[in-house]
């Protein structure tokens, strides 16, 4: 309701410009032909008053001015009818000198030279001619009045349809590639046309995102076919130092290729979280017991979330072992004896945080971005964790951020949607 | 006697290297490389558990499980190299009981085939509160409208008629039974019935639900949106 009192007034819209444009056609064209009607009233008028004008000059010189009406030399006559006479035997003039009384005088020069006059009356022509100026300005009026809503309203067909299209477009861009107009079968205007167009635009985005599904998917199959060989294969092998080695490798492998592949399905952006009500601590607790390093953990409360388990999961391992990659040992403490991350829940709230160098700038400043480690320091690793696990928030509406604590080290703060009351990103 | 394990795999490697792995667990494992080959070989014998890939040559995976599901209850574990939405809801659909996706480390694969074996041999506690007229020789069947289950026997009836349900699709069924008119999240079923922990997929127990309104009525269980499924009583 408010959006159409907020479209209605929006005096920029195609609907008032249309409007605008009817009502200026329709005067210029009212103003025409009035003008032309007045001229032609006017002209007849002038000429029926000259007409009846000499009629009553003849009748008055006939009857030999028994009325006494005819006006007798210049003097009684106005002065440019006068002037007329004098080189005309005959001649009329509309005498508009007196307000309120014109007069039609109609004039002959005598025989001898003498300038004979007679006026007539022409009030009741000029109140005819006044009226009919007065209807056509009165009926031009109304018809302004019913024409300029009706052209509105005819307007607010295209315009609905318009805004039909750009409803679509926005949805396209919004994500929904399965939006279309549906305004193709319409008659051939420029709105079908443009209609058409956005509809096969989303036609052929959408074509693009599935072939590219269909390569993913392609690639994932055979990909993770050989890849799976590989690991059965590696897990038959006599224990020892080499097949240690060729295990360690193709996990390596491995985790290479899940990894790109969840960056190319988050990509395409066809990811769909999976919600169910869990508990956060467990669902982290679960995360980093798994990991096979040790994480300082700590739990407040017992925090509800509705979130999809799995994605957040994969956050949080991705978190946690960027941590443990980078993050330095406390002081005082020998390499594999204390743990280098902690991890903190609190609310919705899961914050992740090593003691090592930080984020470097670049990162904090543009992001995470795959196969970029951003320092020398930071050169072990893929860079791919990170953008793993923005691209994993985004999917469960989690918001994501990375920072570095003014006392040294990074943290990675992970707010999730429905989460309670947040708290405080970087605490100790 | 060894569990047997029908294995239908088209890679060579895969099909040898899970067939060895498994039988240092103690499988008993044939091996077929084909769709048509499997379905001639579950025709032939008798395996506790089927264990398909989707993409076969000839007969597909999802084929060929529909096929099996056609006659029997057997359980079955779809092993898809794409994890995309197809392939697992379309094995889920065609009534396999789990999927992993490749590649899968043997010892999840283990858990897996060891979760789906619990649920065949699977016999329920006694029931949680028996009604006071509990004859002795057994419990008495569980009742909700025209569906009867014998949890005793563990046969289900409708009208009178018996039902055949997947492994599966019994135990989902039973979970239900044990908690009537209660909502149960998708979460607990995964775990009760799945044995998954946070890592399970809910699109799993939705189409075995689908699966199992179809055999039982769809109106008996109902749908909670946004929380799981509750068993009319």
């Amino acid at each position: 309701m408010r959006g159409l009192v907020r479209e209605t007034a929006n005096w920029r819209s195609l609907r008032w410009r249309i409007a605008l444009l009817v009502a200026v056609s329709c005067c210029a064209i009212a103003l025409t032909v009035g003008l032309l009607v007045h001229r032609s009233t006017y002209e007849r008028s002038m000429n029926d008053g000259a007409a009846r004008a000499y009629s009553a000059l003849e009748g008055a010189l006939d009857s030999g001015d028994e009325d006494g009406v005819l006006a007798y030399g210049a003097g009684e006559m106005p002065p440019e009818l006068a002037r007329r006479l004098r080189s005309a035997d005959e001649a009329h003039l509309y005498d508009e000198s007196r307000a309120y009384r014109p007069r039609m005088w109609a004039g002959r020069r005598l025989d001898g030279g003498r300038l004979v006059a007679i006026p007539v009356d022409m009030v009741p022509d000029q109140l005819s001619r006044r009226a009919l100026d007065r209807h056509m300005v009165k009926y031009s009026l109304l018809a302004l009045a019913v024409i300029v809503p009706l052209a509105a309203l005819a307007a607010e067909l295209p315009n609905r349809r318009l805004r039909r299209v750009a409803r679509t477009a926005g949805r396209i861009t919004a994500g929904d590639l399965g939006a279309r107009t549906g305004a193709g079968g319409r008659a051939g205007d420029e709105i079908t046309d443009i209609a058409a167009t956005v509809d096969s635009m989303a036609d052929s985005l959408q074509g693009r995102l599935v072939s590219e599904q269909r390569f993913t998917a392609d690639v994932a199959h055979e990909l993770r076919t050989p890849l799976m060989g590989l690991v059965t294969s590696a897990g038959l092998l006599p224990e020892g130092e080499a097949t240690d080695l060729v295990r360690d490798r193709v996990g390596v492998l491995r985790g290479l290729v899940e990894d790109l592949l969840e960056v190319s399905r988050l990509d395409a952006d066809a990811e769909r979280a999976d919600l169910r009500r869990v508990p956060l601590g467990e669902v982290v607790a679960d995360a980093v017991a798994r990991l096979g390093f040790p994480v300082e953990l700590t739990v407040e409360g017992a925090p509800l979330v509705e979130t999809d388990p799995r994605r957040l999961d994969r956050i949080v391992v991705n978190l946690v072992t960027n941590a443990h990659r980078h993050g330095a040992v406390p002081d005082g403490t020998r390499a594999g004896e204390a743990p280098r991350v902690s991890v903190a829940v609190r609310d919705g709230v899961v914050s992740v945080r090593d003691r090592g160098p930080g984020f470097p700038a670049v990162l904090l400043a543009e992001g995470p971005q795959r196969f970029r480690t951003g320092a020398a320091e930071r050169g072990r690793g893929h860079g791919l964790g990170l953008t793993i696990a923005t691209g994993q928030a985004r999917v469960i509406g989690a918001e994501l951020t990375l920072a570095n604590a003014p006392e040294g080290g990074a943290v990675a703060t992970l707010r999730l949607p429905g989460g309670g009351p947040g708290a405080p990103a970087d605490r100790g | 006697m060894p569990v047997s394990v029908l294995l239908v795999e088209d890679d060579k490697v895969i099909r040898r290297s899970v067939a060895l792995a498994l039988e240092r667990y103690g499988y008993g494992v044939t091996t077929a490389e084909d769709g048509l080959t499997g379905l001639e070989l579950f025709r032939e014998g008798r395996y506790d558990l089927l264990l398909l890939d989707v993409m076969l040559p000839g007969l597909d995976g999802i084929g060929l499980c529909r096929r099996i599901r056609e006659t029997s209850t057997d359980p079955v574990l779809m092993m898809s190299a794409r994890g995309d939405a197809l392939d697992v809801v379309s094995g889920l659909e065609a009534g396999a009981d789990d999927y992993v996706v490749k590649p899968v480390d043997t010892s999840v694969l283990v858990a897996r085939i060891r979760s789906l074996l619990r649920r065949t041999t699977f016999r329920p506690d006694p029931a949680p509160d028996p009604p006071p007229d509990t004859a002795p020789d057994g419990p008495a069947p569980l009742v909700f409208g025209d569906l009867s289950i014998d949890t005793g026997g563990l046969e289900v009836f409708r009208a009178g008629r018996p039902v055949a349900l997947a492994p599966t699709e019994l135990r989902l069924l039973l979970e239900f039974a044990a908690h009537p008119g209660i909502v149960l999240e998708r979460q607990t079923l995964l775990r009760n019935v799945w044995d998954y922990g946070w890592d399970g997929d809910s699109r799993v127990v939705d189409l075995c639900v689908q699966r199992l309104r179809k055999k039982i009525g769809a109106e008996r269980i109902e749908t909670v949106r946004g929380f799981g499924y509750k068993l009319r009583r």
